[in-house]
């Protein structure tokens, strides 16, 4: 497992793209690891015949520990040596092994049998669409688990669909009050590797952090103006000016004076953070993901609209390095668009907090004048932040949101 | 219906074509006088005359040149090759000339080549091989190999009666092995037709020549739902049958004695994958000699050469798939 990032200390197998038995290239992708949650392709070191893998699907290995055993020696199209080492002279038995090694899926560590309990024949997945059966649910009985031919034979002459297979890591998030029966014939899919992790994220910082929400409403008229002048001279320079990018530069303005919120919890202790760096969550097809603006406190206004671009981009396209999404000490969501105005985030941990803008909408408001009070119409978002009790209470989370709304409503250019 | 073995099948055979037509008549090494180098043509020298039961030099070349002009001129001459191996001395007049004369110039080429072929009687690299894979890569020219006593005689006598050059591999370790009721008189098996030997459901065997009673009794051991698929003629390929059975089963091994690369093994596999992929249900499994020339030693022959026991294995690690 080579080290994919500097905070990285483990990776975990998301697929083999080669087999054993499989010719491999240096450079040559040999399979995929995510960290976190950025899938990277891990590069052969050298060219030659993948042997043996020594870490299957799913499983999660340090940094600098094995993922296989790759033969230099061999060429490509020569038989495997050790084929030859058994017996005397080659049986067709022995001779190409890897040639009619069925394409399984990986091998568990300590050589033994192949886990196939995944893969399906041609003639298995062309009945189960025909007669609209979840193959989950067929139990395998072949070698490693596989689903043969009989078996789904069997189980649709049996009429009975038999209890899905324990998932094999039980979540948090797996519900005890499945009525018996009542779902069965549901439609069931696997969580994908990032719905998954989401699942874990949530559900322990729900059962780490004392969460509280404190909202506060932001009129948004000099960020408005601010946004008209400054927009089409960065749209030259290829940068897009959002709302979040103002909201961005206030938040970590207002972190460096207010250090509880750039902090974390370990143990009994809190940790205070020198650098802002500013998580972005970015909405996927099928999930989300953070990355992280390093030392954002050195960024103006242009250079963290730039940022945030630039890594939102990246993570839509799937491209983020796993160093982009580590390191986080606040985080910003922004799930906008949709015109929903108010949210309760969920803490990203080891975070003690964070910042939720939603729509920007024109409201009336009545603004006090030196004439007496009157109606306008004013551009308002309302700054949603979770933050955990434990850290601090409600009058410094209300300190800081106010100290951001200040600088937000009395936008200047800096 | 009378017992015979598969060697006095093929004599039968011979001989009641050779009674039934004056066009048909043999020649080759050795089989007058001494009857044949196994005893096919004992007897035939006395019965139909050393004119229509040809003693040749040792020249294969001769042999078949000698037989395409025969054939050309409306006889219907059935060669015997020694041993098969010895073919390659005839080779350019079999696949350049009597392969090719009808696409050529119109010309029917009725003629059989005996092919006594197979190891396992430690006949070493020369007396031992099975290269019916040859003749498969030269068009114009049929290949059967019969299992059975039955087979044998039904597809010698189509072979004889064919307009078309044929080569007939009979398997030498079959000759006196292989016994089995054989209808008496006029029979004939069709070209072209495989034969399902015993029926299965779980698996199939696809086989030919000696793999075919191994096939059968690996299943017949294993006591499970193995389909045995007999293929008796290579040439023209029964894809129809082959196909049938790999969509039945999804399941199977291709079995023969002759060599791995680019067998007949490679040809069953590829036409399965290609018009029957969605219907398999594991990897289509090859089981024949590797890439070897076949030793002299009997330890290592039968290393080499496929064992009843290596069947039964293939077909266990098939069926748990």
């Amino acid at each position: 497992m080579p080290q994919m990032g500097v905070s990285v200390a483990e990776g975990t197998i998301v697929e083999w793209r080669k087999r054993p038995g499989d010719w491999v290239e240096a450079d040559e992708t040999v399979c995929v690891a995510t960290t976190d949650k950025v899938d990277v392709e891990i590069p052969s070191p050298a060219s030659g015949r993948l042997a043996r893998v020594l870490a299957e699907e799913g499983e999660t290995v340090d940094v600098g520990a094995p993922l296989a055993e790759l033969d230099p020696g061999a060429r490509p199209g020569e038989a495997h040596p050790e084929e030859h080492d058994e017996g005397g002279a080659a049986t067709e038995a022995d001779r190409e092994p890897e040639l009619e090694r069925p394409p399984a899926a990986a091998e568990v560590a300590d050589g033994g049998e192949v886990d196939r309990s995944r893969f399906y024949s041609p003639v298995v997945r062309r009945i189960a669409d025909k007669h609209g059966i979840d193959l989950e649910l067929v139990p395998g009985t072949g070698i490693g688990g596989r689903v043969r031919k009989r078996d789904l034979l069997a189980y649709i002459e049996s009429g009975d669909p038999a209890p899905a297979k324990a998932p094999s890591k039980q979540l948090h998030t797996e519900s005890p009050y499945i009525p018996e029966g009542e779902l069965a014939a549901s439609k069931r899919e696997p969580m994908t590797l990032m719905r998954k992790r989401i699942a874990e994220h949530m559900t322990a910082s729900r059962q780490t952090s004392a969460h509280c929400t404190t909202i506060v409403e932001a009129d948004l008229s000099r960020v408005v103006a601010a946004r008209a002048t400054l927009k089409e001279e960065m749209a030259r320079r290829e940068v897009s000016l959002t709302y979040l990018a103002f909201v961005a530069e206030a938040t970590v303005a207002e972190l460096q004076r207010h250090p509880i919120l750039n902090a974390s919890i370990e143990g009994d202790e809190i940790v205070y953070h020198d650098d802002v760096n500013l998580g972005i969550a970015v909405a996927l097809e099928q999930g989300l993901i953070v990355p992280v603006i390093k030392r954002a406190q050195r960024l103006s206004l242009e250079g963290l609209a730039a940022e945030i671009g630039r890594l939102a981009e990246r993570a839509r396209a799937g491209r983020l390095d796993p160093d982009d999404v580590h390191g986080g000490t606040f985080t910003i969501t922004n799930p906008g668009q949709f015109g929903a105005v108010l949210a309760t985030p969920i803490i990203n941990q080891p975070q003690v907090a964070i910042l939720d803008l939603e729509a920007v909408v024109k409201r009336p408001v009545v603004v006090e004048g030196e004439d007496g009070d009157s109606i306008a119409i004013r551009p308002i978002t309302y700054l949603c932040m979770s933050w955990d009790h434990r850290a601090l209470d409600g009058a410094v989370a209300a300190r800081f949101l106010a100290a951001v709304k200040d600088r937000l409503e009395g936008w200047e250019a800096r | 219906m009378a017992e015979l073995t598969y060697l006095e099948a093929i004599s039968d055979g011979l001989r009641q074509e050779m009674r039934r037509d004056e066009s048909v008549f043999c020649l080759g090494e050795d089989i007058g006088a001494f009857g044949g180098a196994f005893k096919v043509t004992d007897g035939f020298v006395e019965e139909f005359g050393a004119d229509r039961v040809l003693d040749t030099p040792l020249a294969e070349n001769l042999i078949v040149g000698a037989s395409i002009g025969a054939a050309i001129e409306g006889m219907k001459p059935v060669a015997e090759m020694q041993f098969a191996d010895f073919i390659s001395c005839g080779f350019d007049q079999l696949v350049n000339v009597a392969a090719k004369l009808h696409y050529r110039q119109g010309v029917a080429v009725p003629m059989v080549v005996r092919l006594p072929s197979g190891g396992g009687f430690s006949g070493g690299p020369f007396h031992s091989q099975n290269p019916e894979a040859w003749f498969l890569q030269a068009p114009g020219l049929k290949v059967v190999a019969p299992a059975s006593a039955e087979d044998a005689k039904g597809l010698l006598v189509s072979a004889i009666r064919d307009p078309n050059p044929v080569c007939y591999l009979e398997h030498k370790g079959l000759y006196r092995h292989v016994k089995g009721e054989v209808p008496e008189g006029d029979f004939e098996v069709a070209l072209g037709e495989a034969r399902i030997a015993r029926e299965g459901e779980e698996m199939t065997v696809i086989a030919y020549g000696s793999a075919v009673q191994m096939a059968l009794d690996a299943a017949e051991e294993l006591d499970e739902s193995i389909e045995v698929v007999d293929l008796r003629t290579l040439c023209p390929l029964d894809t129809e049958a082959i196909l049938a059975t790999a969509r039945k089963t999804g399941k199977v091994l291709v079995a023969h004695e002759a060599t791995q690369s680019c067998g007949v093994g490679a040809e069953v596999a590829s036409v399965i994958s290609e018009h029957a992929f969605e219907d398999l249900d594991a990897p289509v499994r090859r089981l024949t000699t590797p890439d070897v020339p076949i030793p002299f030693s009997p330890p290592l022959e039968q290393a080499v050469l496929p064992q009843p026991d290596q069947i039964k294995e293939a077909c266990r690690e098939l069926l748990a798939y």
